[in-house]
């Protein structure tokens, strides 16, 4: 068997702010998902015909 | 038409489908302009994630709890299964973002983006019902768990997640379908109704697009989905920017994306 790549063998770190509890896991994610949602807006995508260009 | 289609109630049907969704919307080869951004990309995939989703569910649902626990290629579609449900979540989170942010509901949309919240709202007890459907301690884990939150919620005499065949049958069958069904009827609402485009520039005192034709009012913008061919028709000399309202720039002309 493959050992997980973190310790799990403890239980789940959480964050407090006043009532609000949240493990620290959801928290990377939720800040993950803010961080690739202001990539997308803010990247250039690909215009087409960029590749035709070069030819 | 004949008379023999007029009376065919599957002939009404093929109107109706074929004049809702003409081939040229329904497989469009051409997007608007104002789609080369990356945040267009995130409802196609999870829509590719919710595929995978699918697929690696049925090979589990075919193979068994023994496999998928016992065995290294069990484990790795069980891997799989997972992973697939947590990009989807992350991929449908940040698309709902950019909607929501984009007012995706404007220009006649709202069906499509209530069946994306629906199917949004779908989804999280059909992954609820996978956790609990694991056949391991963490599923009697969160089973419990979830028991305490639904009878809180008055509504535990319905759902009883620590019922092993009730809970996989919700999963395996009766969700996954009802989320099928939900992100067929988006994508297809989609196709017919188009992409939502930006607002435009001139609302927020920018120059408007060189290659913009005026808009009217916010009506034509609705037609203008991608390869719908149907945008307005360009009238000679630019259009105020519009006092009020969110008008769409329905004239960003199309061009091919591969």
């Amino acid at each position: 068997m493959i050992a997980a790549i973190f310790n799990l063998n403890h239980p789940a770190h959480t964050v407090h702010w006043h009532f609000f509890t949240m493990s620290v896991s959801n928290v990377v994610v939720i800040l993950l998902m803010l961080v690739v949602f202001a990539v997308a807006i803010v990247a250039p995508f690909p215009r087409h015909g960029a590749g035709r260009e070069r030819r | 038409m004949s008379a023999t289609t007029k009376r065919s109630w599957t002939g009404r049907v093929r109107e109706r489908a074929v004049g809702a969704l003409p081939p040229e919307k329904l497989l469009p080869d051409k997007q608007p302009a104002y789609m080369a951004s990356w945040i267009y990309v995130f409802g196609v995939l999870s829509l590719a994630s919710f595929v995978v989703i699918i697929a690696s569910g049925s090979i589990l649902t075919l193979k068994g709890p023994g496999w998928w626990h016992f065995t290294g290629t069990g484990h790795f579609f069980n891997s799989i299964h997972l992973w697939s449900v947590e990009l989807f979540f992350f991929f449908m989170v940040i698309h709902l973002w950019g909607k929501y942010w984009m007012a995706a509901w404007r220009g006649g949309r709202a069906q499509v983006w209530m069946t994306g919240a629906v199917a949004f709202i779908v989804a999280v007890p059909c992954a609820l019902t996978g956790y609990v459907s694991q056949q391991n301690f963490d599923a009697q884990w969160i089973a419990t768990q979830a028991k305490d939150g639904l009878n809180a919620a008055g509504v535990g005499a319905f759902f009883n997640v620590t019922n092993f065949g009730q809970m996989y049958s919700y999963h395996v069958l009766l969700l996954p379908l009802a989320v099928a069904t939900l992100v067929a009827a988006h994508i297809l609402l989609v196709r017919k109704h188009g992409i939502v485009p930006p607002f435009q520039l001139s609302d927020a005192g920018e120059p408007r697009a060189t290659n913009a034709m005026p808009v009217p009012d916010s009506e034509p913008a609705r037609a203008a989905g991608p390869g719908s061919g149907d945008r307005p028709t360009p009238v000679p000399k630019p259009a105020p920017a519009p006092a009020h309202g969110p008008a769409e720039p329905a004239t960003i002309p199309a061009e091919p994306v591969p």
